[in-house]
């Protein structure tokens, strides 16, 4: 009973949903934010509490992460969305559905972190899919139709294969409990193969490489759901990914884990060079991101805590640097990086806080994700020596050079147009975000106090 | 028993053979239909052969009756009435591969699951006929990439599905009920959503054609 407050964010977001079915002016808006504020609250008190590791629960620092990362870009992509919706001429369905599923969603992805049960994991990561699905077509154009199409297509393919683990890992050891398996770390070769399937699997949902096709769709979807796609889907999956690398003790995990990380990077990297859209360019900056994260828990030791800070940052830059992209298109009307010029003169805010944004989620000092990538390349260092930090490093940069090529030529270039920028007050809404990824520093002692027990190299 | 397992592994692998050959859409609703029911059977027959678990492999039985079997196919079949006057006329007009083509690569691929499952699992588990998920694994995959149409696509999702109860039963002995049924609940959600999203998109592609893949592309 003690522990069942880890149980408020998914039933406060479960209440949220029930109660959009009500009609009103206004009322879903306010039903959601009331519900995301709520759950924010809840898993603030949590960070507090004792960890949980029982036969429904598994509730630890990791855990505690991922739940606040939910929680704030849950919070603020509703806030988000009351603005952004009123720019979508010809909407898919009524905004109360649109309500009704981002808060379901948001509830399916807090049942994935706190469930003892893989199987159940599993259950909740494709719970996501279902009603995410439907909010990537929100926009009702041919494109994102087809993107929503994709998605459900590609992303519950790869969700079968990592029900096939399930199966595998369940054949080995007769219990899917994460208790139980980090109890007895079995080691026979189903289990083995179970494990290696659920990184593909899972990895197909987190878009790491070589399942990675669908988060350049995300780039289509609405701005909003953009933001919670990059900033809280994608680390959900590799939560999935962290557990089955935990419960294993065979070397064998870890290293297909890190060579499936870098890859990513490198395969993120070179895409981000050819982009010609900048949400899908985005879009691939956060498949370089989940990439580095999944480095990090394929290492152990610092490098889960900077995997932690990545996480954390990332869901908040990205998320801001998404509803920036919202605003840019609602006034060029276009997401082609050639379209866009004269941001900075045009749309000043906008402008700066995407060239901040982009700074970010590039990993450049002082943000957060800077510091998490310097713990993560100090263990992968420590552990198999320079050569494999210098490839990684040349790909962040090719990547961090890339990002902010564009960017900055869609910020500085060009003289025409005058001021287009509207001073409403969503468009603050990145910028706290922004500010909030950078606080994340100050947040890295108690980050290493929660994820002690986590892992070792 | 293990024999009547072969039996019905051998009929759903011919049953996904069909669908691979079938053009029309409404014949590989139907053959996913009559394939579900061969799942349940089996689960019946698993549930008669493990005495002490019986009674949850015979709810879900009939789960996947009442789901896979009934609701899904009248689900898929209304998607289809609401969008075509003559839903019964819908087909694949842009297949991949030819008859022949399919035939070649389907039975290619049966022998690649038999290959991969003899010199991967087989010496663990011991199960001459463990292969057969496997092969409809793959046939399943072949049917999502050498198809257009999304609700063939679907399909194909689906029989993978299948291919994994039948997995999880016949070579590891069923995954805990809770799992089993929160997956069955979750490819309902799953197919109500897509065919939401199938209609639209094929109106979409009615009106204005397929002029978004190149937007789509890179």
């Amino acid at each position: 009973m003690q522990y069942s407050t880890y149980l408020l964010p998914l039933a406060i977001s479960l209440c949220g949903a029930l109660l959009c079915i009500i009609r009103g002016a206004y009322f879903e808006k306010i039903v959601s934010i009331v519900a995301a504020s709520g759950v924010l609250i809840a898993t603030v008190s949590n960070l507090w509490k004792a960890d949980n590791i029982s036969g429904f629960f598994y509730v630890d620092g990791l855990s505690k992460i991922l739940m606040l990362t939910i929680a704030l870009i849950y919070l603020t992509t509703v806030l988000y969305s009351t603005a952004y919706l009123k720019h979508i001429k010809n909407p898919l369905f009524q905004s109360r559905l649109y309500y009704i599923l981002l808060n379901i969603f948001a509830a399916a992805m807090f049942f994935s972190v706190i469930a003892d049960n893989l199987g159940l994991i599993w259950v909740g990561i494709e719970a996501t899919t279902v009603t995410s699905a439907l909010l990537v077509a929100t926009e009702n154009d041919q494109v994102t139709i087809e993107s929503a199409w994709r998605y459900v297509i590609i992303v519950s393919t790869g969700l079968v294969i990592s029900l096939i683990s399930t199966t595998f890992i369940f054949g080995a050891s007769g219990t899917l409990s994460l208790h139980v398996l980090l109890q007895h770390h079995p080691t026979n070769r189903v289990f083995l193969i179970g494990l290696l399937l659920g990184l593909i699997g899972f990895g197909t949902k987190a878009g790491i490489f070589p399942m990675h096709t669908w988060p350049d769709v995300h780039g289509k979807a609405p701005s909003p759901v953009s933001a919670i796609f990059s900033g809280v889907l994608l680390p959900v999956a590799l939560y999935a990914m962290a557990r089955l690398i935990q419960v294993s003790a065979l070397p064998a995990v870890r290293i297909f884990s890190l060579v499936l990380g870098i890859l990513t990077v490198i395969v993120a990297a070179l895409m981000m060079t050819v982009q010609t859209n900048y949400k899908r360019m985005f879009a691939y900056s956060s498949m370089e991101n989940m990439g580095m994260i999944l480095v990090g828990f394929a290492l152990g030791g610092s490098g889960v805590i900077g995997a932690a800070i990545v996480i954390l940052a990332h869901g908040l830059a990205k998320s801001g640097v998404f509803f920036l992209t919202g605003d840019v298109l609602s006034t060029y009307h276009s997401t082609d990086i050639a379209d866009i010029h004269s941001l900075f003169k045009r749309m000043p805010r906008s402008a700066f806080g995407l060239f901040l944004g982009s700074m970010a989620v590039t990993g450049a000092p002082p943000f957060a994700i800077f510091a998490g990538e310097l713990f993560i390349l100090a263990q992968l260092i420590q552990s198999y020596g320079w050569l494999l930090a210098v490839v990684l490093i040349l790909f962040l940069a090719i990547a961090f050079i890339a990002v902010n090529y564009r960017t900055g030529k869609m910020i500085f270039t060009g003289t025409h147009g005058g001021i287009a920028e509207q001073h409403r007050w969503e468009t603050w809404i990145p910028l706290i975000n922004l500010s909030l990824s950078v606080l994340v520093l100050f947040m890295i002692p108690y980050f290493e106090q929660l994820l002690k027990p986590f892992f070792k190299p | 028993m293990g024999q009547t397992f072969q039996i019905l592994g051998f009929f759903l692998i011919v049953l996904t053979l069909l669908m691979q050959w079938e053009t029309y859409v409404k014949g590989v609703i139907w053959l996913f239909s009559i394939s579900s029911f061969v799942v349940a059977l089996f689960l019946v027959l698993l549930g008669l052969s493990h005495p002490g678990q019986g009674y949850l492999l015979f709810v879900l039985a009939g789960l996947t009756v009442s789901v896979r079997g009934i609701i899904i196919p009248l689900i898929m079949n209304k998607a289809l009435r609401s969008l075509y006057k003559k839903p019964w006329r819908v087909r694949e007009d842009r297949p991949m591969l030819g008859i022949g083509g399919s035939i070649l690569v389907s039975l290619i691929l049966i022998l690649i699951g038999f290959f991969i499952y003899q010199n991967s699992l087989y010496e663990v588990l011991k199960i001459k006929s463990g292969a057969v998920p496997f092969a409809l694994f793959m046939q399943a995959s072949l049917l999502i990439i050498s198809r257009k149409n999304a609700y063939i696509q679907m399909m194909g999702f689906l029989v993978m599905e299948n291919a994994v109860v039948m997995l999880s039963g016949w070579v590891f002995s069923g995954l805990p009920f809770v799992v089993e049924a929160g997956a069955i609940l979750d490819l309902l959600g799953l197919v109500v959503v897509s065919s939401l999203i199938i209609r639209v998109r094929e109106e979409a592609i009615m009106q204005e054609g397929d002029s978004f893949e190149k937007e789509l592309r890179g």
